[in-house]
């Protein structure tokens, strides 16, 4: 069953391949370039020390910003790519047969749709994860390359990591569960790609901010994700019950107002007043390992919910 | 009718599609070991009791047994037991010949791989040719090896011969018969090329506008039926004894499909043993025109003037 389960696959599967590896090529080359850039500009030209013609310094930075855009153009296909190569593989995985009738052919075969259901399951995951952990060194190297800081930020996170693979998971079985029940390749597909923007934005602003405890600091932390900053009472490192980050603004606003306040000092004293300090709270890059297992572990565990989801639709499907 | 468990056995089985019902108190009992032809009009609902056989159609009544286990379960023991020709011939069109057997290979423990390549090479059709460039012949020629290699305990068969050519008809046939020839495959086939199956078939299912009109063996089905001819002037009831299935009449003469339970003596009828063809086309026109009813002995047999 492996052989034929892998020969159904094989054309999509390729053609994704191809879309994969151009886009591998695409980042190496747009990467090199910027490192490239970035090495003129800061160093070897020493537009930072203004020792270069100041034209030529503003040439090299139009240079290295142009770069700059189009990596986060880049980024952003980087982002999206384990969801999009999951969506495609997954979503005609069961819907294609039923689409031109195979179903009927390989459900009349002396093996339970189950075991069918799975053999083809597994041989499309293992597919999808051999790309995409194929992809991670280079995207390792990459998101170095264009300099847009620490890995635990969103965007730079997605792609870093081990994370992507249980994207990917989950955006295949996702597309396959979608495919056995609207039993349409393309409307799964279609589907699919709202669904799986919603699954990873909610994850993202909602659950990883808080999978690890988050660090506080009194000062800008540096290569950190910042999640909030703000007044807070002294003592704490996060808004009291009831309050929000944005309380402590309001405190020292109606004191300022009170007071007409004019200067730093002014501030402080409402600041001492109101028994408040300043913090940022934020995930640090020690942090970032631990989020993405936590992470991995969510899409991965949705992965399985789906699994089952297209097992019962598959064995239910009668005409 | 023997004890042994029924090859297929469907009780008040019916498949509705919204309001319209696909098949309806379809009860038949097809005993193990037979050749059974389903015949009967396009949308009667034979391709829906294949289905439903097959285990890939939903019931919306009754139930269906295959040796006395349901199909719907889809367990590996009634999987094997069914051979199921799709009449759209489902195949795997990227896939080559020779792959395309080595999936049923892969899937079925008691593939006889020796027979599946003896049938395609005897048919003619390469093993390294892609299926979906095969024609539409070809493809449902192999279709049908992968089922006869399967080595099936039940075949069900949706239009086997459709979209063959004559020669095809009867290789295929030929096919069916050498390898249902041990009498432990039992065969249910639908088709419309009913001149085809009196020769291979012993027992017939005959299904209109979604209900059973006749399950029999076919013997018995051609000895209980006769057709008969008398003139217009003489003969205006039917003779006593027989349900008139249809009746045809011209000017001059009128023409009466009969069920007998004995040899009809009425002079004023010349009795004629009818065929296949003509029994079942009877069934069919009256079934298709409305007009099907049990005629009671005695009854008048006029009106209708076609």
């Amino acid at each position: 069953m492996i052989e034929p389960a892998w020969r159904l696959q094989r054309l999509v599967f390729l053609v994704a391949l191809v879309v994969v590896v151009a886009f591998a090529i695409w980042l190496a080359v747009t990467g090199s370039l910027q490192a490239a850039a970035w090495t003129t500009y800061n160093v070897t030209h020493h537009c930072v020390n203004v020792v270069a013609t100041r034209n030529n310094c503003f040439a090299l930075g139009q240079n290295y910003e142009n770069l700059d855009r189009l990596a986060r153009v880049n980024l952003g296909l980087a982002v999206a790519m384990p969801g999009l190569l999951g969506l495609v593989l997954g979503a005609p995985l069961v819907a294609r047969e039923i689409e031109q009738g195979t179903n009927r052919l390989a459900w009349t075969q002396s093996i339970t749709r189950t075991r069918w259901l799975l053999v083809k399951l597994c041989v499309g995951a293992l597919g999808c994860c051999v790309v995409v952990g194929a992809m991670t060194p280079l995207l390792e190297w990459w998101t170095g390359a264009i300099h847009r800081g620490a890995r635990v930020v969103p965007s730079l996170f997605d792609v870093s990591g081990f994370v992507a693979v249980s994207y990917v998971l989950f955006a295949f079985m996702l597309g396959a569960a979608l495919g056995a029940l609207i039993r349409r390749a393309g409307w799964a597909f279609a589907v699919g790609i709202p669904l799986y923007a919603l699954a990873r934005l909610g994850v993202q602003n909602f659950a990883r901010p808080a999978l690890v405890s988050p660090s506080t600091a009194a000062g800008f932390p540096a290569n950190a994700w910042v999640l909030q900053s703000g007044y807070v009472p002294l003592g704490r490192s996060s808004p009291a019950t009831g309050q929000t980050w944005e309380s402590g603004y309001q405190l020292v606003a109606n004191c300022e107002s009170k007071i007409r306040a004019v200067s730093q000092a002014d501030e402080n004293r409402c600041i001492a007043q109101n028994k408040l300090h300043y913090l940022f709270q934020y995930q640090p890059s020690s942090h970032f390992w631990a989020l993405q297992g936590v992470e991995s572990a969510i899409f991965i565990g949705a992965a399985i919910v789906l699994l089952g989801v297209t097992v019962v639709a598959v064995r239910r499907w009668r005409t | 009718m023997s004890e042994a468990v029924a090859a297929l056995e469907t009780i008040g089985l019916g498949k509705r599609y919204g309001r319209r019902w696909g098949l309806r108190d379809c009860s038949v009992r097809l005993p193990a070991g037979r050749i059974a032809a389903l015949v009967g009009p396009n949308g009667a609902g034979k391709s829906t009791l294949l289905r439903m056989a097959a285990g890939i159609t939903r019931p919306s009544a009754g139930e269906v047994r295959v040796f006395g286990h349901s199909p719907q379960r889809q367990t590996v023991d009634v999987l094997r037991k069914i051979g199921y020709l799709d009449q759209e011939r489902p195949l795997y069109r990227a896939f080559r010949v020779g792959q395309m057997l080595r999936f049923g290979e892969r899937l079925n423990p008691n593939w006889d791989a020796m027979a599946a390549h003896g049938y395609l090479s005897e048919l003619g059709i390469p093993g390294n040719a892609k299926v979906g460039k095969l024609s539409v012949g070809q493809q449902a020629q192999v279709a049908m090896a992968m089922c006869l290699a399967k080595q099936p305990a039940l075949l069900l068969l949706d239009e086997p011969l459709a979209a063959l050519d004559p020669v095809a008809r009867e290789g295929l046939m030929h096919l069916l018969l050498g390898s249902v020839a041990d009498g432990q495959t039992t065969v249910l086939l639908s088709s419309h090329a009913i001149a085809d199956l009196a020769t291979v078939c012993d027992y017939i299912i005959i299904l209109s506008a979604s209900r059973v009109l006749i399950a029999d063996d076919l013997d018995y089905v051609l000895a209980s039926h006769r057709l008969l001819v008398g003139s217009s002037q003489g003969a205006s009831h039917a003779p006593a004894g027989v349900v008139v299935v249809a009746r045809t009449s011209s000017e001059r003469q009128i023409e009466l499909l009969v069920r007998v339970e004995q040899p009809v003596t009425d002079p004023t009828w010349r009795v004629i043993e009818p065929t296949l063809e003509e029994i079942v086309l009877a069934y069919l026109r009256e079934q298709s025109t409305g007009t099907l009813s049990e005629v009671r002995a005695g009854e008048s047999v006029e009106g209708q003037q076609r």
